[in-house]
């Protein structure tokens, strides 16, 4: 008999994997339940919008590090 | 990707077959759909098989087309039997096909056709000396004023940009937008915020604009609390209504008497709309040019915006304010740069609400606005709904007119390629994940037991993901799934 | 000046200065010197401090002025603007609160006639390029306004304190900008403009500096704004009076072009022909017909010119306080007239032809006859030397070159023998290595910025060099490279040597620290910028088309990345595996179309690990001059040899117009200063004249990292030049390159670990000795603007020895290029080396 878990499957990028890890890891590993492979992840289905929401916010740090550009203004 | 705003086709397809054959007693109705809803070959179908004493068989139709065209051919079949103007019967054994014109359409067609019966659904014009004030000129520019202000609604509902004219459209058809999904009421209670609905809204025809409000009216009425038959007996007649306008002549004034009870309360709905003009204290009704072009075809659609440039033109004569409705111009007026900056011809505060949706405007000069696509720009776009195809569809569709002619001479798009794709990429970045919730399933037996399993959800169609390395995959339901299982298992 | 050697020495900045110090442009952090000790040792070298105290404060409080003299003439300032009857509606709030809406401003009734509008707080100016008289407005635009953005359509321009400073010093007055302005404008122009200019011209240039037989006169046709100078407390009493005038000004008659040809135009050609009467003549052949309109207008009045004199020692004083007053001096030199210094024998060869915007830009400079400080803007390759050497040719007296590297020492001396009809023993090199003076009475010498004003450990040679270069008057000083030099050489080198006009050339006056206003006041001007595109259109420098590829991170990579310090974060993102791999794929995709390939890492490790890797010729701040000349004669002349990698040593200056293609792997930051120069390696390639020929510039970028948002910042000067940088998400058939990199998992990993394990004891050498101005130092504070930060922590350190062991085995390349040059040497190198040879066997 297989077994079945209940959750939300994770699609994306190898790189975006490794920022949902680091969420994860962050956060008493109460998001991910498994991990898949490369570009997947099972998560907690409760947990989803946590997720989209860090995920914003880490994307947004990572991308940006200095003040952000002066218009030409 | 993009939602489609709600067309008249979807709203009379889900209309069931009693209801046409009521539609279609009122000729007008007949011709109406006849001229706007029928693609040219089934146009030719009807004509043909409008006056044959018989049924006809289908196969025949065969011969009248060519075989390349036969995709014409089963979309001209497709279209008219689902707004049942014709029956087909089915397949039998030693019976061919037949084909069949619908009674109620066949006769109302004809008598369109052949002018006679007594039926009014033309309207009854008015006998009665007409005020002399109303010209098409008023009526188109008394037309335009009210669905600019429609219009400016939506997009101003923008970051609350709008706290201006105060001539705005009247509360109820406020309520008719929030309902129909065109704007939002802001959790917080204040404000609104246009929806990606809205923005595709923005972006149609004025006569697609038209109709998409006319339809959010019937389905309004059609959700009223009342007896259900009388619902749909009601928004049916509406419906009528509006065919008949359609027929109208622009400039002429018709008898509200003429009009049974029904009718004559839908009037100061249609006020507000902008459809109807009626003088104070009178018992006439002017339809505007947004009523008398209802079901004109494509080419015809143009006369609208035509006409309120015209109207226009010669009030103002400031050339720059050509910029009316969003998707009213007849002429481009936006450059859009390898830069990003954005330069746009333009007085008009609609055009430039519509604008400011994805851009950050800088400077507004007499007759020039400039700004500029940024990534937070046009991210916000992305928040309300909007999408890059339709932000890339709304700057090719206003490119100026010397930008598009360079662009042509050199064989290049007339948007700067590397724009198109930062604004999808853009958009891309907003999607870096996807999620589906649903069952994983692991810890097969065997590879046999995995395999089979995965297959059968495959073949039902709720399989995400699968691994045959490590013998799971994913599914978006279960239920059949486990019968599957418990079927094995016996 | 940042302490650099200690910083070296303590593998960390000095804190205690660094604070005051970072209010002023410095040069990056620790840059230790024993890396590079043969060509670029001394004169290479970061410019010392061996100055006084109290010459620094004067330093530092003449940029402070400078400073709060731009901002008390910033035309937003409510000074000039008025209070407005502002017309709203319901769209106002979009245009940054109601403060950009104009849109009540009355248009004219012919305004589609006229193709520019004009923003009244900003002095912006919105240009249609495709009108009619797009063209015209152009030519009165870049005169009176400095260029923002130039794309296909529509051009920005802004009105500028510069700007007018610039028009001011070609000789334009307030009604001549009015007149044509209006002209052009769709509105009226608006009264907050008029006041800007108005008050501007009152203001500029109307005191001018002059030296006239060795003496310094301050010269003005406004007899009372004179008056007003000699009534100030400070300058009145420095006031040299000489026997003869009493207390009244001399008076003499203003100059004229008349008369004066500048080389290699179509005036000179056209000498002979009648139409050159004297004080008659227009500036340029080529200008725009309004330009010169402007020119004869302001030819016809005769103007008497009153001066006085000032002691030498007083120029800065003086010059200090008319900005403060707000008469920021303009200098000319009356080179014709100038019958104490000694003529110099040079003119440009015959066959010699410049192109119409050199001569535009030129014509800029000696507007009326006279020369005018200034600095002249061309793209790389667009001929900035060329414009140099003719501006030496027709001012025809001593000329003192300087310029940011010996190796650039060494191709301004043999362009000046190329283009010009110099006699070799008139044209002299002051470098570490050589320390010749010229051999008649006057004659042109070329050194770096670092040779003149680093006193310390100066050697006898190069005092007595030193001292021949303060005690000379010089007729022109070519500064190269501007906008890598900060405020404060600048002064060094302005005080020490004494020139009568400068010349400032540079192909990107902008920097991250913004100190680039500065160079106005202490060079002069910008007295011409060209359109890049309009260039690469006409063929004077290649079309190029840009890209940047996006390259994925594996897990693994990225895993290391998010946990990673900066500079580590720096290393990874620069060795992803994605990116080696693209790297690899438009190599090979190149080196088979026959093209010449540059890559650019300022990364050193990953520039030396890529190298190897893919066998390829690298050159370094730490590579010797011997292996550096055999390289790059390499790469120029043997055909296999087709790619090259250079750390930023090679942004600037060199010049190998065989390459085609360029692909950047590591950068600095959001330098849009260094994607411009780097372009510039590809501007000049020979081939661009051949049908259909494109350049390419690749920026490889590290998805998902910083790198992705320094890329758009840095590319933002050349877009609003008008190029576009086409992103690709992905190479087509990249996997199928053969012999790929890191292919596998096991070999990525390996690579990881690698990475890590040679960069954790305190990473590889990162620290460059040659482009030594160009690092942008942020503010202490972090201050707005600037978006650039040197993590100098953690570059102090030095490589481990394992590295070098590393290096050793691994010398690829380079090494075999070595074994066969032997043989063969370049016989300009032979005459380098003897050279060389001769200066030590000399001491």
């Amino acid at each position: 008999m297989p077994r079945v878990i209940r959750g939300t499957l994770i699609t994306c990028e190898p790189a975006i994997k490794s920022i949902i890890m680091h969420i994860n890891a962050e956060n008493n590993n109460e998001i991910v339940i498994e991990d898949l492979d490369d570009t997947h992840l099972l998560i907690k289905e409760s947990k989803i919008y946590d997720l989209k929401r860090l995920l914003d916010l880490r994307l947004k740090e990572t991308l940006k590090v200095e003040a952000p550009l002066d218009d030409s203004d | 990707m993009s939602v489609q705003s709600y067309q008249l086709s979807d709203y009379l397809e889900k209309l069931p077959g009693t209801t046409f054959r009521k539609l279609y007693q009122q000729p007008s109705t007949a011709f109406a759909i006849f001229r706007r809803m029928l693609p040219p070959l089934a146009k030719v179908f009807v004509r043909a098989m409008l006056y044959m004493p018989g049924p006809f068989p289908l196969a025949q139709i065969d011969l009248w087309v060519k075989p390349e065209a036969k995709l014409h051919r089963e979309r001209a079949l497709s279209v008219l039997r689902s707004l049942h103007i014709i029956t087909i019967t089915p397949a039998g054994k030693d019976r061919p096909q037949e084909v069949h014109l619908t009674t109620n359409f066949a006769k109302s067609f004809r008598m369109v056709l052949e002018g006679n019966g007594d039926h009014n659904s033309f309207g009854v014009p008015s006998t009665v000396p007409v005020d002399p004030t109303v010209t098409v000129t008023f009526l188109d520019r008394y037309a335009r004023k009210k669905w600019e202000d429609i219009l400016h609604y939506v997009v101003n509902s923008v970051e609350g940009g709008g706290h201006g004219s105060g001539s705005g459209p009247k509360a109820s058809v406020k309520e008719l937008l929030v309902n129909g999904h065109l704007v939002e009421r802001n959790p917080n209670g204040v404000g609104i915020a246009i929806t990606q609905a809205g923005f595709t809204f923005l972006l149609q025809e004025a006569n697609a604009q038209v109709w998409t409000l006319l339809l959010l009216w019937l389905e309004a009425v059609d959700h009223r609390p009342a007896a259900a038959d009388t619902k749909a007996s009601e928004s049916i007649d509406m419906l009528a209504f509006l065919f008949t306008l359609a027929f109208t002549e622009l400039g002429q004034a018709y008898d509200t008497q003429a009009l049974p009870e029904s009718r004559r309360a839908m009037l100061p709905a249609l006020i507000d709309f902008g459809l109807l003009y009626i003088p104070r204290d009178t018992r006439q009704y002017f339809p505007t040019r947004l009523a008398t072009t209802l079901t004109s075809s494509a080419s015809a659609l143009r006369s609208v915006s035509a006409g309120f440039a015209a109207a226009t033109a010669d009030a103002t004569h400031d050339a720059t304010s050509i910029g009316t409705a969003a998707s009213d111009n007849t002429k481009g007026s936006v450059f859009i740069e390898t830069n990003f900056r954005i330069y746009c011809y333009t007085q008009s505060p609609l055009q430039i609400a519509v604008l400011a949706l994805f851009t950050n405007m800088k400077v507004r000069l007499p007759g020039l606005v400039t700004g500029r696509l940024k990534r937070e720009s046009v991210r916000r776009a992305f928040n309300y709904g909007i999408t890059a195809d339709q932000i890339i569809a709304y700057l090719v569709a206003h490119a100026h007119e010397h930008m598009v002619r360079t662009a042509a001479a050199q064989g290049t798009p007339v948007l700067p390629s590397t724009v198109v794709d930062q604004i999808r990429l853009w958009q891309l970045e907003t999607e870096r994940m996807a999620h589906a919730p649903g069952f994983l399933f692991k810890e097969f037996d065997s590879f046999e037991e995995y395999d089979g399993m995965a297959r059968y959800a495959e073949e039902i169609g709720v399989l995400q993901w699968r691994n045959d390395k490590n013998g799971t995959f994913f599914v978006t339901k279960v239920e059949q799934l486990r019968d599957y299982l418990k079927s094995r298992k016996k | 000046m940042p302490p650099k050697r200690k910083a070296a020495a303590q593998a960390a900045p000095a804190p205690s200065k660094a604070g005051r110090t970072s209010a002023l442009s410095t040069p990056g952090p620790a840059t230790p010197r024993s890396l590079d000790s043969s060509m670029m040792s001394e004169a290479d070298d970061d410019f010392d401090e061996d100055v006084s105290e109290a010459q620094k404060q004067r330093e530092d409080g003449l940029g402070v002025e400078a400073e709060q003299f731009v901002q008390v003439f910033d035309l937003s300032s409510k000074r000039f603007q008025g209070k407005n009857e502002k017309r709203t509606d319901s769209v106002t709030s979009f245009f940054k609160n109601g403060e950009r809406d104009f849109h009540y401003l009355p248009l004219k009734p012919d305004h589609q006639r006229r193709p520019l509008y004009i923003e009244p707080t900003q002095g912006l100016i919105f240009l249609e390029r495709w009108s009619p008289r797009g063209k015209q407005a152009t030519d009165f635009l870049v005169t009176i306004a400095e260029p923002v953005s130039r794309p296909k359509y529509i051009h920005e321009y802004k009105m500028t304190a510069h700007s007018l400073y610039a028009a001011v010093s070609v000789g334009l007055t307030a009604k001549d900008i009015l007149t044509s302005l209006d002209g052009l404008l769709k509105t009226e122009v608006p009264q907050s403009i008029r006041s800007f200019i108005e008050e501007y011209t009152m203001r500029f240039g109307k005191v001018k500096l002059v030296l006239k037989g060795n003496k310094f006169y301050i010269e003005s046709v406004d007899e009372k704004m004179l008056a007003r100078l000699l009534n100030d407390e400070i300058i009145g009493p420095l006031r040299v009076h000489t026997s003869g005038d009493g207390e009244g000004l001399t008076v003499t008659t203003a100059p004229k072009m008349g008369g004066l040809v500048i080389p290699g135009t179509q005036n000179a050609a056209g000498v002979h022909q009648a139409n050159l009467k004297a004080g008659g003549a227009e500036p340029a052949a080529n200008e725009g017909e309004l330009y010169a309109t402007l020119n004869e207008e302001d030819d016809d009045d005769k103007e008497a010119v009153h001066a006085f004199e000032i002691p030498d020692h007083a120029v800065e004083t003086v010059q200090k306080r008319c900005l403060e007053l707000g008469m920021p001096i303009l200098e000319e030199y009356d080179f014709r007239n100038d019958d104490q210094n000694a003529n110099l024998e040079i003119d440009l060869r015959p066959n010699t032809q410049i192109r119409p915007y050199q001569e535009q830009s030129l014509s800029k400079m000696f507007g009326n006859g006279r020369a005018k400080s200034g600095i002249i803007v061309l793209p790389c390759g667009a001929g900035k030397t060329l414009v140099g050497i003719t501006a030496a040719c027709t001012i025809k007296k001593g000329v003192i070159v300087l310029c940011t590297s010996s190796m650039s020492v060494v191709q301004w001396r043999q362009e000046f023998l190329k283009w010009s009809n110099i006699n070799p023993d008139d044209i002299a090199i002051f470098t570490a290595e050589s320390k010749n003076k010229f051999s008649g009475n006057t004659g042109i010498i070329v050194t770096t910025y670092s040779m003149v004003t680093n006193s310390r450990e100066r050697s006898h040679d190069s005092k007595k060099m030193m001292d021949f270069l303060r005690g000379r008057e010089w007729g022109l000083m070519l500064l190269d490279e501007v906008h890598v030099v900060p405020a404060e050489v600048f002064r060094r080198v302005i005080s020490s040597i004494k020139s009568h006009s400068k010349l400032g050339l540079t192909a990107t006056l902008l920097r991250e620290d913004d100190k680039i206003s500065h160079l106005n006041f202490l060079i002069g001007p910008k007295l011409f910028e060209a359109n890049w595109m309009e260039l690469s259109q006409q063929g004077h420098i290649a079309k190029v088309q840009c890209a940047e590829v996006w390259c994925p991170m594996p897990t693994e990579f990225y895993d290391e990345y998010l946990r990673a310090n900066s500079h580590m974060k720096r290393t990874l993102y620069a060795m992803n595996p994605s990116k080696f791999q693209a790297c690899q794929y438009l190599i090979n995709y190149h080196e088979a179309r026959g093209d010449k390939i540059i890559v650019f890492s300022d990364e050193l490790y990953s520039l030396k690990q890529y190298a190897l890797k893919l066998n390829k010729v690298y050159i370094y701040g730490g590579t010797g001059q011997a292996e550096r000349m055999q390289v790059l004669q390499n790469f120029q002349h043997n055909p296999n040899v087709n790619t090259l990698f250079l750390s930023k040593i090679g942004d600037t200056s060199l010049d190998l117009p065989e390459a085609t293609v360029l692909i950047q792997i590591s950068s600095h930051f959001g330098s849009r200063r260094q994607e411009a120069q780097r372009l510039g390696r590809i501007l000049r390639a020979k081939r661009r004249n051949d049908e259909g020929f494109n350049a390419f510039f690749y920026s490889l970028v590290s998805k998902d990292t910083q790198e992705m948002y320094y890329s758009a910042k840095r590319q933002t000067f050349l877009v609003d030049q008008g190029y576009a940088f086409k992103v690709i998400t992905q190479l087509a058939n990249l996997d199928k390159t053969p012999d790929l990199a890191f292919a596998t998992a096991k070999e990525r990993r390996e690579l990881l670990q690698r990475t890590l394990v040679d960069n954790e004891k305190g990473g590889e050498e990162d620290v460059e000795n040659d482009d030594l101005f160009g690092k942008p130092v942020r503010r202490a504070g972090g201050r707005r603007g600037g978006g650039v930060r040197r993590t100098a922590g953690t570059l102090g350190e030095l490589s481990g020895g394992q590295d070098m062991a590393y290096i050793e085995q691994n010398k690829g390349a380079n090494k075999t290029l070595k074994k066969q040059a032997k043989a063969q040497q370049n016989t300009f190198f032979k005459k380098i080396a003897r050279e060389k040879e001769r200066v030590r066997t000399g001491k």
